[in-house]
């Protein structure tokens, strides 16, 4: 019967040596991409704030943060990874292990992936198949557990393909939020994760720590709304710069990355002073929304848009690898276990706007969202950004659509691939929509 | 019944000092900003409480005070529950005390919530009735006094002010006495279980019975007495009728897009009304809602929610976590 | 007096107009070929040659197309989709869609009465909608390509076929010839399938009339009245509607001039 267990049900064998061949090469190919993208930033901005050193430093998969995280493994502590933003991540503080988010942004793994799965699946989930077969991916390797929340097909199918190769803990979101059945399932779910977490890193959450951890989660919150707040008036900084920061407290030590964001914030407020645009304060603001977008490879979309000609620049996302990730606080009414729980867990379910979710009006919280960010920066225009294969966000661009044009704010359909050879054919689109927001911005 | 002079003088210059003291805990609490407005209604609780202590003192006219709390809801809705009745600030004192001993609250079923907001009716109805089948059109000559000290056929009205009374009044007809400047305890409707049930020995016992069975019912449910309390009637009827939103009431205004629903106003409710969850926006007046601002205070998403009088804005949610705190 | 050319660097040729105080003197064409900047070279050369003037005359060249970054001579770009808009209104004032059908791609704009593109979308990655779609249907059915629309209007019902792309559409037209269908059937079957996949672009942007069609394809009449029937509209087609790119880059090239376009 352990023979069975331990069988593969999905992961082919691989021989070592194409495995360590393959990791080499994307490797480099990957590290090389990480500096020409840093490179570019620097390029598009040539004041670039300062303190954007240090998320560059820590950008790189392969670096300080890597080994950082090895240090504190061998010292004893956990790692435990996670997929989508719905793990409670006060939960992985207050046990004292390091929360880090394992998702693919490699466009060169998905070609291994494809022997996995078809092509037809989204080409973030053929990555992460991908990243593991090579074990490119250093968090995902360092992994003790991996939270998968089973969100959209790809993701349900994800966990279980890779159950064969890591500990995967899933957990069962309800797709419509707002009932008390749905509320209940959801709860006993992170009580449950609760449960896996203490027995795997065998210490116990307290009300204490878990009381510190919201804290310092809240305090994240307030240094991650810090910086999108600065993004709404004239543009202090590139959107690729703060989408990197955004990124970066998925990985980061998380009190490390508070005190560099509020250092960052620092400065920008003084360049906002002294009226030092990051680019001229009539470039046409774009807000992306859709599938996720991760750092290093799939930095194409943020790239075209901010050295297009004319030149655009990124106000804000509607992304859950980018605005969304700590918008939300969780808000304690009285600080017993009990309510802290509860208070996780309606945080995580119910500010989510992941459009697996429906409602007798539909994903509507996720309209609401955007129309909000729209409004409060100011933005020209949005790009609706779908790689094929993630149905549920192109199968809302119709009402997401309808909503907009009501605003009277343009709105297209971008569909992409993770794949680099597309980008002359998106550059195209992008251009043509930038220079219609700002033909729109001269009248 | 009248306190001499220098007693009275006395009684301000307590309740003047127990003000200053609140206004005082108030600047000195900086360090969490979700919690500054219950801090603030917590002190005008507190002094509600000194107020109506030397108003009954005084003896007023009690059906005054009745015309004139349900005259008040007429306009600001159930905020004399969250912010002046001194039961409700009971309750809160009870809560506070279960959250410093790390005990959590239990949640009533919303069904069950509702059901006893409905009571609440016909609890009211049956009270405002009663006067008239104890005859009291007949007690042609006296009627005019009777019904402003609600005495004779007029005393089932004073069950509606029973939530006034403090907890330590300064006249007997309360359940035990401190000896200390005469004062004694009293407790919420316990002068009515006494003027209704007046046997010896069994009445005290049904009053402690009473003390302690809302005692628990409060310390494992928030603000549990508010779910059902007669008192509440008249001002949850003035919220109910469509007629007349036109009045300057005071109402919760919900701005639709900032709204996640990420369920705290849902939760921090100490009377669990869903309405302002629920409902997507614009002006929400459930006829449950205490205007306590709880929900207010905890939204962290800036504007969305807010407390409106006739169109203006008291006060609205903030993000909690706003930047300039840091400094 | 504003002399502007305007250069549209296509997939398959490229197009020239010289424009003279807002009359179009010139136009030019060229197979992109291997090397498209010596195309547009010689095709410039002789569009000044026709318009009887010296390159120093042009007060101002501006380049579109999927190529225009290699643009000779020009000083700025505008987009596929700006030039179109500009084009579409500048021919017919009426305007406000204008699709535009290529060799590889198909487009669809939306403007206002300044020429100013509102909204727009492309066929995305399919020649299925776009010329080369009517050019390997023509191969299939060994007719020239020039003949495949005038034959397509002698068809006397449509039998339909889907056209999700070149490769899957040359099988349902052999499927056809098997079932011994006419040659005129299945052209206008093959014209049809391409204006179901326009149309539905074009809804996908809503319709507003009136509707302008541009592009290499708006010269085939089997195309115009299959797209006719689809949206049930009257399509205005120009003269040249080929050089609608170049037109509307020599427009944008003269606004340039002016001070009014950046």
């Amino acid at each position: 019967m352990k023979s069975q267990t331990a069988e593969k049900k999905y992961l082919p064998e691989m021989p070592q040596k194409e495995i360590d061949e393959a990791n080499a090469s994307v490797k480099s190919t990957s590290e090389k991409i990480m500096v020409d993208n840093i490179e570019r930033m620097k390029k598009t901005d040539p004041n670039r704030p300062a303190a954007m050193k240090y998320f560059d430093d820590i950008s790189n998969f392969f670096g300080q943060r890597k080994e950082e995280i090895e240090a504190e493994k061998a010292k004893g502590r956990k790692v435990i990874g996670y997929f989508c933003i719905f793990a409670p991540i006060e939960l992985i503080l207050a046990a004292d292990a390091i929360p880090v988010r394992v998702n693919s942004g490699w466009y060169d793994t998905s070609k291994f992936g494809d022997r996995v799965v078809p092509v037809e699946v989204c080409p973030v989930i053929r990555s992460t198949i991908g990243a593991k077969m090579i074990g490119l991916s250093p968090y995902l390797e360092l992994s003790d557990a991996v939270i998968s929340t089973l969100t959209c097909d790809g993701m349900t199918k994800l966990s279980e393909i890779l159950s064969d190769a890591t500990q995967i803990w899933t957990m069962t979101p309800p797709r419509v939020k707002d009932s008390a059945q749905s509320l209940h399932l959801w709860k006993e779910e992170i009580k449950s994760i609760k449960t896996q977490i203490e027995k795997l890193t065998g210490n116990k959450i307290t009300a204490k720590k878990l009381k510190a951890a919201i804290e310092t989660m809240q305090k994240a919150t307030k240094a991650f709304r810090r910086l999108q707040e600065l993004r709404k008036g004239n543009p202090v900084i590139m959107g690729r710069d703060a989408m990197l920061v955004n990124q970066m407290s998925l990985w980061d030590d998380i009190t490390r990355w508070i005190q560099k964001t509020e250092a960052l914030c620092d400065e920008l407020e003084k360049r906002a002073a002294q009226k030092a645009w990051a680019c001229p304060p009539d470039t046409p603001r774009v807000i992306v929304t859709g599938t996720p977008m991760f750092w290093p490879d799939n930095w194409k979309l943020p790239s075209l848009v901010e050295e297009a000609t004319p030149q655009g620049v990124l106000v804000g996302d509607e992304l859950c690898s980018g605005d969304r990730i700590l918008y939300d606080p969780v808000g304690i009414d009285e600080w017993t276990m009990d309510d802290m729980i509860n208070g996780i867990a309606e945080r995580y379910l119910m500010a989510s706007t992941c459009p697996c979710f429906t409602s007798q009006d539909g994903n509507e919280d996720r309209i609401n969202w955007l129309i909000t960010k729209v409004k409060e920066n100011n933005a020209n225009g949005v790009i609706y950004y779908v790689v094929r294969g993630c149905m549920l966000y192109a199968m809302e661009y119709a009402r997401v659509k309808r909503a907009l044009d009501k605003l009277s704010i343009p709105v297209y359909y971008l569909d992409t691939e993770y794949t680099r050879e597309d980008v002359g054919q998106m550059k195209t689109r992008v251009e043509a929509f930038l220079e219609m927001l700002s033909a729109r911005v001269d009248f | 019944m009248y306190e001499p002079l220098v007693g009275t003088i006395l009684g301000w210059i307590v309740a003047v000092g127990i003000a200053l003291a609140g206004l005082l805990v108030i600047l000195i609490w900086k360090k969490d900003r979700t919690r500054k407005l219950s801090y603030l209604r917590l002190f005008i609780q507190m002094v509600s409480l000194v107020g109506l202590f030397y108003s009954f003192t005084l003896s007023l006219w009690l059906m005054v005070f009745v015309i004139v709390i349900f005259g008040l809801t007429f306009f600001s809705g159930r905020f004399f529950c969250g912010w002046v009745c001194p039961f409700g600030f009971y309750m809160d004192i009870v809560s506070l005390i279960r959250q410093k001993l790390g005990v959590k609250y239990w949640m009533l079923p919303d069904r069950v919530n509702r059901a006893l907001h409905w009571l609440r009716y016909i609890i009211a109805a049956v009270i405002l009735i009663s006067p008239l089948l104890l005859g009291a059109l007949n007690f042609v000559p006296a009627s005019q006094i009777h019904a402003l000290f609600l005495r004779g056929p007029y005393r089932p009205y004073a069950i509606l002010l029973s939530p006034l009374e403090p907890l330590v009044l300064p006249f007997t007809g309360a359940i035990a006495d401190l000896g200390f400047f005469d004062w004694s305890i009293s407790y919420p409707y316990a002068r009515d279980i006494i003027f209704y049930l007046d046997v010896p020995q069994v009445t005290s016992i049904i009053i402690y019975v009473f003390v302690a069975l809302t005692l628990a019912a409060t310390f494992m449910f928030r603000r549990f007495w508010c779910r059902f309390c007669p008192t509440g009637i008249s001002i949850a009827a003035a919220n109910r009728f469509n007629g007349l939103k036109w009045m300057p009431l005071l109402h919760i205004n919900k701005v639709e897009e900032k709204c996640t629903k990420c369920g705290i106003c849902k939760r921090v409710c100490p009377v669990q009304v869903t309405e302002v969850y629920e409902q997507k926006g614009g002006n929400i007046a459930p006829s449950t809602c205490l205007n306590c601002m709880r929900c207010i205070e905890m939204c962290p998403y800036e504007g969305c929610l807010k407390m409106n009088l006739a169109g203006k804005t008291l006060i609205e949610s903030r993000n909690w976590l706003e930047p300039s705190d840091v400094k | 007096m504003v002399t502007t050319a305007g250069i549209d660097m296509g997939i398959q040729t490229v197009k020239i107009v010289i424009l003279k105080d807002g009359e179009v003197v010139a136009r030019a064409k060229a197979f992109s070929g291997f090397e498209p900047t010596k195309a547009a070279e010689q095709a410039y050369a002789e569009a000044l040659s026709a318009a009887k003037i010296s390159s120093e005359e042009v007060s101002n060249v501006s380049a579109t197309g999927s190529g225009m970054d290699m643009a000779p001579y020009a000083s700025g770009t505008v987009s596929m989709m700006g030039a179109d808009a500009k084009a579409g209104v500048f021919l017919f004032p009426s305007a406000r869609t204008v699709i535009d059908v290529g060799a590889e791609e198909a487009r669809a704009v939306k403007c206002d009465e300044r020429g100013i593109m509102m909204d727009f979308v492309v066929n995305e990655r399919c020649a299925a909608g776009a010329g080369a779609f009517i050019e390997a249907m023509a191969r299939a059915l060994e007719v020239k390509m020039e003949d495949m629309g005038p034959l397509s209007l002698k068809a006397k019902r449509a039998s339909p076929i889907n056209a999700t792309c070149v490769i899957f559409g040359e099988s349902d037209v052999v499927s056809l010839i098997h079932r011994q269908e006419s040659k005129p059937e299945i052209a206008r079957a093959v014209f049809d399938a391409m204006a179901d996949r326009i149309s539905s672009m074009v809804h996908r942007l809503g319709i507003n009339p009136d509707v302008v069609l541009v592009g290499g394809v708006a010269k085939d009449v089997g195309f115009i009245e299959s797209l006719k029937r689809k949206l049930g509209l009257t399509i205005l087609v120009p003269e040249h509607p080929e050089y609608a790119g170049a037109l509307g880059a020599s427009l944008t090239a003269a606004s340039r001039v002016k001070g009014d376009h950046k």
